[in-house]
């Protein structure tokens, strides 16, 4: 399939292309809140560029952040992330705006954060989260890549929910300074774009080793091709029935060039409650920082004991937040650390080495998610674990670190069906090229394709 | 989760929470816990711990100074007083 981003820079634009697409974006949005802060800018710089997104919890100089926070209200970066700089220096991108997220990536569906973006086909249905505006955004526009996070598949399921290519790359290929943390160990800047084409380039421009993530020390990157494709039993039974049926039939097609093989595994799906686990001891003491003064919000009553300022001032976290905050510290108790904690390190420890094993051998693949698309009227109603148990299919990968993409397979009442597939550390080319051989007899569907030319 | 537990963190996170925030709040925590408790059916012994998911060989840059970015540019989003910024009485 051609890159959406070649075909872009070879073609001429009229002088009024940003203009209108700053125009046509605005009127999208105030249905589908898919942008946060937009670069209205953007109209004065180069027409040859494409224009990129990124996600509200990457730092761009100059322009709000709030990584979907009341917290962060207000803050503008004094820097660029290293992505956001290495896209800018490349010469071919422009910065268009931030994407909306529920609350620093805490939720699988965007609902946490306080106008949530909605999907791109169907308002009524979520955007899937934590990165909802990124995918949305990439189904909005005809061209246009986004730079997105994800910790326990917040790249995945979004691109899945809106028919796009997620790609989430191997932990420590991409610098994460300039990102707003959620949880050090497990945080990863991806792609969402309209093809693996696409993905590709924008991975291209924004991996690579940084000064200033010590974190970020894969310089070599693999294509590594694989002939098995293997179904995690245990996974695959917490699918509904419907999405196993649909799944079915991707199997089928690609049972004509793969060999497919269905192996059980009793510890990858444990993966979720250690993912929880360490994600929320991170999370809480990344949040500390958050004290009504230094960072965005202002909290105006500095004649207060330090305490109460602190305490009154973190009232603004969402109930999300909040919950994340009092696990995490909880579980970060001397009394019960080495129960929860220190036990979760031990249990990513047999799911790497589990999945390593599998993954030497051949691709994992699964759907995305074990549901269809929720309505936001329903997903709303759902428990906090109920929540958590959507992340099956994502949370092993993210847990484990390991490459993978979401690409749209199917149609289902109008809505996109997305599947996953995951590969070995540093194996992250091997993805774009399965998925560049799938879309050779698939065809992408879009309900808009604003900035067409 | 005892309620003299759920203050001792209440307090430790400076989270303040009104009456239905809290009884919702609980309730959930209580349920998430329950659900962690699925780890200790899992047999550790003798593993390592992984802190991340790849072995990370960190190059440390040069140990020199520099300008961190903008800061005027940080600070003057803070309520300011003779170039320091105003934070709550200690």
């Amino acid at each position: 399939m051609k890159s959406h981003i070649e075909e872009f820079l070879d073609i001429d634009k009229p002088k009024d292309y940003y203009s209108n697409l700053v125009a046509e974006i605005e009127e999208r949005n105030r249905e589908h809140h898919f942008i946060t802060t937009l670069n209205s800018n953007i109209a004065s710089e180069d027409r040859g560029r494409l224009p990129f997104t990124v996600k509200a919890n990457i730092c761009v100089k100059g322009f709000e952040t709030t990584a979907g926070s009341k917290m962060l209200k207000g803050y503008l970066p004094p820097f660029d992330a290293t992505v956001v700089e290495r896209m800018k220096n490349s010469g071919n991108f422009s910065f268009l705006g931030e994407t909306n997220m529920d609350e620093f990536g805490f939720g699988t569906f965007g609902l946490n954060t306080e106008t949530p973006a909605k999907n791109a086909f169907d308002s009524s249905y979520v955007a899937g989260g934590s990165s909802a505006g990124a995918a949305v955004a990439t189904a909005m526009l005809k061209y246009h890549i986004a730079i997105a996070e994800s910790t326990g598949g917040s790249i995945s399921t979004p691109s899945a929910l809106n028919g796009v290519v997620g790609f989430t790359p191997t932990y420590g290929t991409v610098s994460r300074y300039g990102l707003i943390d959620y949880a050090n160990s497990l945080d990863k800047i991806g792609v969402i774009a309209r093809s693996a084409a696409d993905a590709r380039i924008g991975f291209d421009v924004i991996k690579g080793r940084d000064a200033y993530d010590t974190t970020c020390s894969i310089e070599k990157i693999e294509d590594s091709k694989k002939k098995k494709l293997f179904l995690i039993k245990e996974l695959m039974d917490k699918a509904e029935e419907p999405v196993r049926s649909s799944f079915g039939r991707l199997l089928d097609k690609l049972g004509e060039k793969y060999e497919i093989t269905e192996i059980k595994s009793s510890i990858i799906e444990k993966s979720i409650a250690p993912y929880y686990i360490i994600a929320m001891a991170e999370a809480s003491t990344n949040l500390a920082k958050y004290n009504g003064y230094k960072y965005g919000m202002q909290y105006e009553e500095t004649n207060k004991r330090y305490n109460n300022f602190f305490t009154e001032a973190r009232a603004e976290f969402g109930s999300e937040a909040k919950r994340r905050i009092i696990l995490g510290t909880f579980i970060r108790s001397e009394s019960v650390k080495e129960r929860y904690y220190a036990k979760a390190t031990q249990v990513r420890s047999m799911v790497i080495k589990e999945m390593r094993k599998i993954l030497k051998e051949g691709f994992i693949i699964s759907p995305a998610l074990p549901i269809f698309t929720p309505k936001i009227e329903d997903a709303v109603k759902l428990t906090p674990t109920q929540n958590y148990a959507m992340d099956v299919f994502t949370v092993p990968p993210n847990l484990g670190g390991f490459p993978h993409i979401t690409f749209p397979y199917d149609y289902h009442d109008g809505m996109p069906l997305g599947a996953q597939l995951v590969t070995e550390h540093a194996n992250d080319y091997a993805l774009f090229d399965f998925v560049s051989e799938w879309e050779e007899s698939f065809n992408y569907r879009f309900r808009y394709n604003l900035g067409e030319l | 989760m005892d309620n003299l537990e759920f203050e001792r963190l209440l307090k430790t996170t400076r989270l303040k929470l009104d009456e239905k925030e809290k009884i919702a709040i609980q309730k959930d925590i209580e349920e998430v816990i329950g659900y962690f408790e699925k780890i200790s059916e899992i047999d550790t012994e003798g593993e390592e711990k992984a802190y991340h998911p790849i072995k990370v060989d960190p190059r440390f840059r040069e140990d020199s100074v520099s300008r961190f970015a903008d800061v005027d540019m940080l600070k003057r989003q803070s309520k300011l007083q003779d170039g320091y910024i105003i934070g709550p009485k200690l």
